[in-house]
C-alpha cells in the first residue's frame, strides 16, 4: 500500500487524523486488555494519582495504528486516482521506543502525526526495505500524549533479485533439498 | 493511603529477578479478525487469501493484538496485584514470528529493574521484561515495559544508587 520504498520522503509530516475517546470505549478496551481500576472503574479511578478514568496507553496506541493504516489506504486511493500504481506496506518487525507522556481522558480528542525519519533496504528480507517512523499523538490542548519510534516494512519497486538468490529460490522449490536450504538460510 | 491499592504489593515488596508465569492464551480466527477490524485493517490480518500472499504467510494476529493479549495476561497475573500507577511506556518491542490462527501464546514476565522516579521520588518504577512464545516454543514477541508503582512509604529517603 501507499508509496514505494523509493518514493518515501524523509522528515515530512503525514497527518493521520484525530480520534475522540468516549468513556464507554475506554472502559471496553480496558475490560478486554488492561483491566486496571483506573482504566475500567470511573469511581475507583478517583483514588488514583490520575484523579479519574484514563485510557490504557495501549488503547491510544492501537487507535494510532488504526489511523496510520487508514492514512495509508487514503494515500493508496490518491495515487490510483493519479493513475499511479501504489506501493506495498508489510508487517512491522517492532517498536524501538514508546513513551506515554500524558493521560487520555473521556472526551479528549487525540491527533496523530507520522514522520519517516530513516529508511534502508532490509538485510534479512530481499526486496523489502525498512522504514523508521516517529509517531506522535497530541491532545486538544496541544499536549504530547505519546511519542513512538516504530519500524515498518515497505516493498522496493526497483528490486532485482541477484542471480545467487534466484538460484537459491529455485533450489528451495525442490522437495527435501528445499527444506534443508530454508532451515539453513532461515 | 490509596484505599484501592492498600492491600496490594508495593514498590518495597518487589525484587529484581522475580519471574511471573503469565499462563496461556489461544488465538482464534474470530479474535484476529475482530481486533483487525477495529485497529489494524490490513488485508493480511482480515483475509486468508491476502494473508497467504503476504510476508506473514497466513492469517496472523496484529502485532498490537499479541501485545494487548500479553498485557491482559500481565494484568491478571501481576499488575492487578500490585499498587500500579500505570505504564510509562516500553522499549525494544520485537515481533519475532507471526501468531497464526489457532496458536497458543504463553510466557513470562521478569522484573529486571526497580528504581525510584527521578521527578517523583515518592513513586517507584518497575521494569518488566516480557518473553512470549507459541505452542512450539518459538519466541513470538519480547519487550521491556516500564510501569509506575506506589511506595508504601512515599517519604522514605532515597538510598544512594536507588535512583540511577
Amino acid at each position: 500500500m501507499t508509496r514505494w520504498f523509493e518514493d518515501i520522503t524523509l522528515d515530512e509530516a503525514f497527518p493521520l487524523g484525530s480520534h475522540h475517546f468516549t468513556e464507554a470505549e475506554i472502559i471496553r478496551f480496558g475490560q478486554l486488555y488492561d483491566p486496571q481500576y483506573f482504566h475500567v472503574d470511573p469511581e475507583a479511578a478517583k483514588a488514583s494519582h490520575f484523579g479519574g478514568l484514563v485510557a490504557s496507553g495501549w488503547h491510544t496506541v492501537s487507535v494510532g495504528h488504526r489511523r496510520m493504516v487508514e492514512a495509508l489506504f487514503a494515500e493508496e486511493d490518491r495515487l490510483r486516482g493519479l493513475g499511479k500504481e501504489p506501493g506495498v506496506s508489510g508487517p512491522s518487525p517492532g517498536v524501538n521506543k514508546m513513551e506515554f507522556k500524558a493521560p487520555v481522558r473521556p472526551g479528549d480528542t487525540v491527533t496523530y502525526t507520522l514522520v519517516v525519519t530513516g529508511k534502508r533496504p532490509s538485510n534479512s528480507i530481499p526486496g523489502w526495505g525498512l522504514l523508521f517512523n516517529t509517531l506522535e499523538a497530541t491532545n486538544q490542548n496541544g499536549e504530547l500524549v505519546y511519542h513512538a519510534e516504530l519500524v515498518g516494512f515497505s516493498k522496493l519497486r526497483d528490486y532485482k533479485m541477484p542471480l545467487r538468490l534466484r538460484l537459491l529460490l529455485a533450489l528451495t522449490r525442490i522437495p527435501v533439498l528445499g527444506k534443508v536450504i530454508t532451515k539453513r538460510t532461515g | 493511603m490509596n484505599p484501592v491499592t492498600a492491600n496490594r504489593r508495593h514498590y518495597e515488596d518487589l525484587t529484581i529477578g522475580e519471574i511471573i508465569d503469565l499462563g496461556a492464551t489461544s488465538v482464534s480466527k474470530e479474535m484476529i479478525v475482530a481486533f483487525a477490524r477495529e485497529f489494524d485493517p490490513f488485508p493480511f490480518h482480515l483475509d486468508e487469501e491476502a494473508a497467504k500472499a503476504s510476508l506473514l504467510g497466513g492469517l496472523a494476529s496484529s502485532g498490537w493484538q499479541t501485545a494487548a493479549l500479553t498485557l491482559r495476561m500481565l494484568g491478571d497475573r501481576f499488575l492487578n496485584g500490585i499498587a500500579s500507577m500505570g505504564g510509562l511506556g516500553f522499549s525494544d518491542l520485537k515481533w519475532k514470528k507471526p501468531v497464526m490462527v489457532g496458536d497458543t501464546i504463553s510466557g513470562t514476565a521478569t522484573i529486571s529493574g526497580l528504581r525510584r522516579s527521578r521527578h517523583h521520588p515518592e513513586r517507584g518504577i518497575v521494569t518488566i521484561d516480557l518473553d512470549m512464545s507459541n505452542q512450539s516454543g518459538e519466541p513470538v514477541m519480547t519487550m521491556r515495559l516500564a510501569n509506575l508503582i506506589e511506595l508504601r512509604d512515599p517519604a522514605a529517603p532515597l538510598v544512594e544508587g536507588e535512583n540511577p
